[in-house]
């Protein structure tokens, strides 16, 4: 039963990840993407990673949709005039190549998967009977030998804000002369 | 959920593949930025599927791969706020999101 549910998670998440590639509107795109995080989030639920699809939901499903969607409606990208006049034309031997390569990397990928030998433990708890609590492991690796990284990551955090800041700023005049503004200051 | 490790790989691979097509096929650069997450996803997934085969094999709970997916989501928190922002610049140059009118020296091109 928990099995098949994964099933269906894997089947809705990859078909809205293909919604997301080929829809021409990108609210529906980004509506699309939405569903495939919300399947992958069903799936961390039931391998047993409570917090990471509690994670998914807020971080992936919450703030990072929220972005896109403000900045497709901010840039009038669902309107059928603006979409188009942004409507590019790919050539055939374009879509040949990409559709080529993304394959061969399919290829490359499913046949290293499959020809690992991997062992079957069982893998039939949801929570744990005894054993480390996943979140209470997680958080003693993340604050004992990863504490660097997780301060690499707020540094990283910070730098983005102010950097976004900067590069979303309206330029007062022309941009070179923005450009010599912020060497001087 | 007692669903082999391998097919929770094979999905990794597939949406990784979807996501793939999408960042060389499309011209649109919020859809490639959506494409990008997507394989950022699929990543996480084959981090968990490892996360999950080893906890099982080793009969505890495995905390490296969940950390790096941690790490992994607030990457692509960051990557998507500094992809708009740049995608925001751009539409203030060119009036457009399409990548056709990229050009690499990042000079206003006078083909279009």
């Amino acid at each position: 039963m928990v099995d098949l549910l994964f099933y269906v998670a894997a089947g809705v998440s990859v078909l809205c990840a293909l919604g997301v590639v080929v829809s021409a509107n990108p609210v529906q795109s980004v509506m699309m993407l939405l569903g495939s995080f919300v399947g992958i989030a069903l799936i961390y639920l039931l391998a047993g990673f409570q917090f990471l699809a509690a994670i998914q939901i807020l971080v992936y499903g919450g703030a990072i949709m929220v972005l896109f969607l403000f900045v497709v409606m901010l840039l009038n990208q669902g309107d059928p005039v603006v979409l188009a006049r942004e409507q590019g034309v790919l050539r055939k031997e374009q879509l040949a190549v990409g559709l080529a390569v993304a394959g061969s990397a399919l290829a490359v990928l499913l046949v290293a998967v499959v020809r690992t030998d991997l062992p079957r433990p069982i893998f039939g708890y949801l929570w744990p009977e005894g054993g480390l609590d996943p979140l209470l492991g997680m958080a003693q690796a993340m604050f004992g030998p990863y504490v660097l990284a997780f301060e690499g990551a707020s540094v990283l955090l910070l730098a983005t804000a102010v950097g976004v800041m900067t590069l979303a700023k309206r330029q007062r005049s022309t941009p070179v002369a923005a450009a010599n503004e912020e060497v001087s200051a | 959920m007692n669903v082999p490790t391998e097919h929770l790989l094979i999905l990794s691979a597939i949406l990784f593949a979807i996501g793939m097509g999408g960042f060389l096929l499309r011209r649109n650069m919020i859809v490639v930025l959506m494409s990008i997450e997507l394989m950022l996803n699929a990543a996480n997934l084959a981090f968990l599927a490892g996360a999950r085969q080893h906890s099982a094999q080793a009969g505890h709970w495995v905390a490296e791969g969940p950390v790096m997916v941690t790490f992994v989501i607030a990457v692509a928190a960051v990557e998507a706020a500094v992809g708009l922002a740049l995608v925001i610049a751009f539409y203030r140059r060119k009036q457009t999101v399409s990548l056709d009118r990229l050009s690499p020296t990042g000079a206003t091109s006078k083909a279009n």
